[in-house]
Parts: C-alpha cells; structure tokens; sequence
C-alpha cells in the first residue's frame, strides 16, 4: 500500500516537475510508450499445448501476447480477428494443429482456406501484413511456439502501437 | 415474341396448371421510370409482368426468406444471368429445394442504371424507355434527354461474363449472344486502383466511404445469399460483435460481416450497391474477396450447379500456410 502511494506521488511529481520532459520523452506520444498487445487465437489441442510447453520448458518469450482458447481452429471464425483489431489488439496471431493432426480430423483442413482468404483481405484493409499472422504449432512444439512469438511480437513492435483506426 | 410476352406466357401456363402457386417478376412502378418486383398469383394478372432495361432487382433475395415455403407454396422466379448464379449459389448448399422452384431465365444485354441517369438529368425521372441501344428520359420539369445505352449501364453489366441464366427451367426467348470475356480470364481492373493505395491510404478510404453508413440493413436484406436474415450476427446483442455505438470501427465491422459471410457465395451481382440508400461503393471490398477467391481457387460462384462453394469443403492437397 505505502509502496503504491510512494510510486504514485512520484509519478504525479515528476510530471509536474519537468513538462514535457518525462521518462518516455523519446517515445511518439502517450500512447506510444505502451507495450505492444497481442491476442493470440490458439486451439485446445496443439498450440495451447504447444504454448504450455514453452512455459514448461522454460523457453523466454515476449509477454505481449494473451490467449484465446478455442476448441479447434475450424472454430475460428474471420471475424474475431477483426473484432480484436477493431478492440484495439496490435496484431493477431492465429495457430493450431498441423494440417492432418486435427483432433477432429479436419477443422483445420477448413480453417486453412478461411485464413488464407483472412490473411489476403486483411493486408486489403489497410492493415499491414506484419500484423497478422496464422500459423501451425503442435502440443510438442514449445521451441517453435517460442520462436514464432518472439519473431512476431518484434514485427509488431517495429510498428508498434496501433492507435486511431477504424480497424 | 418479345421476351416479356414469354416471360407473360410461362408464368401464365405455369400458374395455370398448378405448378406454382405464384410467380415473382417485375413490374411498373409508380411511373414507367421505374420497376418494381411482383408476386402473381392469378393467371389473369399475367399482363402486369415486364421486361426491360430497368429490372434489376435480383428476385432470387425473396426466395431466402421464402423457401421452403412454410405453406409449402411453389414458387416460380424470374432469374438474369446474374441472378441465376445467386441462386445457383443457394442450390449448392441445398437452402433453396429444386423440386417447389420454377425458374425463367432471361437473356440479358445490359440493366441501366437509373442512379447514373438522375445524376446526369439532375432531376427526378418520371419516365424512362429503351430502344435501338438508346435510352431516352423525361424529367420532373418536362424535359428529355437521351443516351447510349453503353454509357448508363451498370457497372456490373459491363464487366458481365454470364449475359445468359445458368440455371432455368425455361428461357424467355434466344439467349442471347456470350461475350467474349467469358472465356477470358475475369476483369478485375476495376480493383487495380484500390490495391496501389498504400496501408494508410486504404483504411481512409474506407473509414471515409463507410462513415455515411447508416446500418440500415439494406445491403444485407437485399442480398440474396446472405440469407441467416432473421439471426444476423450483427444484429445480435448477447454476444455483441458489433456495438450500438456509431463510428467508422463499428460500422466497417458491420460491412466486414456481410463480406466474409458471403465469400465463396457472392458473385458480384451488384443488388447490394444498388439497394444502399446512401451509395456506398459496397462492390470495391466485395470485387476485391472474390477477386481473391478466383486467386486461391479458380472458382467462380454461383456457376456449377455440382460445384461446392469453395469454404463448405476441403481439399488435403490445398497449399496454404506454412
């Protein structure tokens, strides 16, 4: 409690101190000093897995990104990526199982076409393709879970924060 | 014959002798500057049936709330080429029944575009008529004005490949004569401009064009293959995909519903840009997906009537991803 009153008097004293001269003074703006936010739309079965694996193997990667668990990317519907950017998500992450490893045989045999067209329309919204990603990781994948977070949350951060979009 | 003596006469015959129990086509509107779908049920109201230049209502939308028909009603409908591949779209995925449906194509050589004509009159049309490749209006004040007929045309007539109905059961005289491009590789030129815009460029274009929208609905109500009409996601509010609120986010997801609803359906017919009151170029995002679509797929909708829409099947050789 003391610390939090401590950090809050600081911060409301340094503002005032010094306008225009804050810690991020070197960032574009209020909003562009906040970290990058990624939501990541995985299924229940390969890539929730495949992030635990990470986790449990203690692989570092980025923590910019939160998951959406679904049962299967056939579950995926175009319109929740949309609806993460028009809420404000600076990028997308898409996984599931590789194509013939679907837990129920062939959602992401569907999925895949839904993507392709997702992926296609969105660099044709206005939204750079750095933002949006879909991809395949397995339950026993975490090195790669690892490494395709980490390689995208930096091409996002290259952009960084997303602010005053439609979409 | 002219071809709305056919159309007169089959619907006729086919009301005659039971096999529908109404027939829906077009008719005059308020004045002759205007048309208007009718739903005949009496053979003796035949007569009121038109053809011509000004039909471009895609009748094929009223079947999506009418089939199967809950009284279980035999309808006949009149279809254009572009309208055949709407339904052909609906026969696919088995949401209309063949068996209750008779189906009058009509060979089509170009809709005019009444919007193209009140622009360039600058007044309201109180008629319209068509002959030789010409169109002559008169106008609220008394005067009139002619054109080529190849200048008010919509623009999805000119890029038309399918001039003739798909799928009929009869057809209201010769067909008339395929355009070369049919066999060429479609046109998507119309697009070209959008997709050199950059990044930017394209979401304010889009919030700019999509700010006038009001969510009225009509581009959806109107289209004949988005058909979940009565549990639209958008307008749902438990889950809420799109929010009340009005702004460029809400209403592009809006618009974004109705596109990838319709992809793999949609074949450009065009109902959607007429029917919106505040003339959005709905068809750019539209053109651009099926575009797309033809890309991943050389799939056309809405033209095999064996054919699967190209996102209700799978194929394990598909090279997508990585």
């Amino acid at each position: 409690m003391a610390e939090a009153t401590t950090t809050q008097a600081s911060g409301a004293a340094s503002t005032s101190a010094a306008p225009g001269g804050s810690p991020a003074a070197g960032a574009p703006g209020a909003a562009g000093d906040r970290p990058v936010k990624i939501i990541g739309i995985v299924c229940n079965w390969c890539s929730y897995a495949g992030a635990d694996t990470a986790g449990v193997g203690r692989f570092k990667q980025p923590a910019n990104i939160r998951l959406v668990r679904v049962p299967c990317t056939g579950r995926i519907d175009p319109l929740f990526a949309l609806k993460a950017f028009e809420k404000g998500a600076d990028g997308v992450l898409i996984s599931g199982c590789h194509p013939g490893d679907c837990h129920y045989s062939e959602g992401n045999y569907y999925a895949r076409r839904k993507f392709e067209l997702l992926e296609r329309m969105i660099h044709h919204l206005g939204i750079p393709k750095e933002r949006f990603k879909w991809t395949w990781v397995s339950a026993s994948e975490g090195q790669r879970w690892q490494k395709v977070v980490t390689e995208f949350v930096a091409g996002v951060e290259k952009l960084g924060p997303r602010e005053g979009r439609a979409l | 014959m002219s071809r709305q003596d056919h159309i007169r006469e089959f619907a006729a015959a086919a009301l005659r002798d039971g096999r529908v129990d109404y027939f829906i086509g077009w008719k005059q509107g308020h004045n002759s500057s205007e048309v208007v779908p009718a739903f005949v049920k009496d053979p003796a109201e035949v007569e009121q049936l038109v053809w011509n230049e000004l039909c471009h209502h895609n009748l094929v939308t009223f079947l999506k709330r009418n089939m199967p028909d809950p009284a279980g009603a035999k309808i006949g409908v009149c279809v254009k080429g572009c309208d055949s591949r709407t339904l052909v779209a609906l026969l696919q995925e088995e949401l209309v029944d063949k068996d209750t449906l008779y189906v009058v194509g009509v060979p089509c050589d170009g809709i005019v575009d009444r919007r193209k004509l009140e622009k360039e009159s600058a007044d309201e049309l109180v008629a319209i008529s068509c002959s030789d490749g010409k169109v002559s209006v008169t106008t609220r004040q008394g005067s009139g004005k002619e054109f080529a007929k190849d200048s008010v045309l919509l623009d999805v007539c000119g890029r038309c490949r399918y001039p003739n109905a798909v799928y009929a059961d009869d057809t209201a005289g010769p067909p008339v004569e395929e355009p070369d491009r049919k066999h060429a590789e479609p046109d998507w030129s119309d697009v070209a401009d959008y997709e050199n815009l950059s990044d930017d460029d394209k979401q304010a274009l889009l919030e700019q064009i999509y700010s006038t929208c009001v969510r009225c609905f009509a581009c959806i109500n109107v289209c004949p293959v988005c058909f979940c009409w009565d549990k639209c996601v958008n307008r749902s509010r438990q889950p809420e995909l799109v929010s009340q609120k009005v702004g460029p986010k809400e209403n592009l997801l809006f618009q974004m519903v109705h596109m990838f609803h319709v992809a793999g359906r949609c074949p450009s017919c065009g109902a959607c840009d007429r029917a919106c009151p505040v003339e959005i170029p709905l068809y750019l995002l539209h053109r651009k997906m099926n575009k797309e679509i033809y890309d991943m797929f050389r799939f056309e909708p809405g033209t095999k009537l064996d054919e699967k829409p190209v996102f209700q099947v799978f194929d394990l050789t598909d090279q997508f991803g990585d």
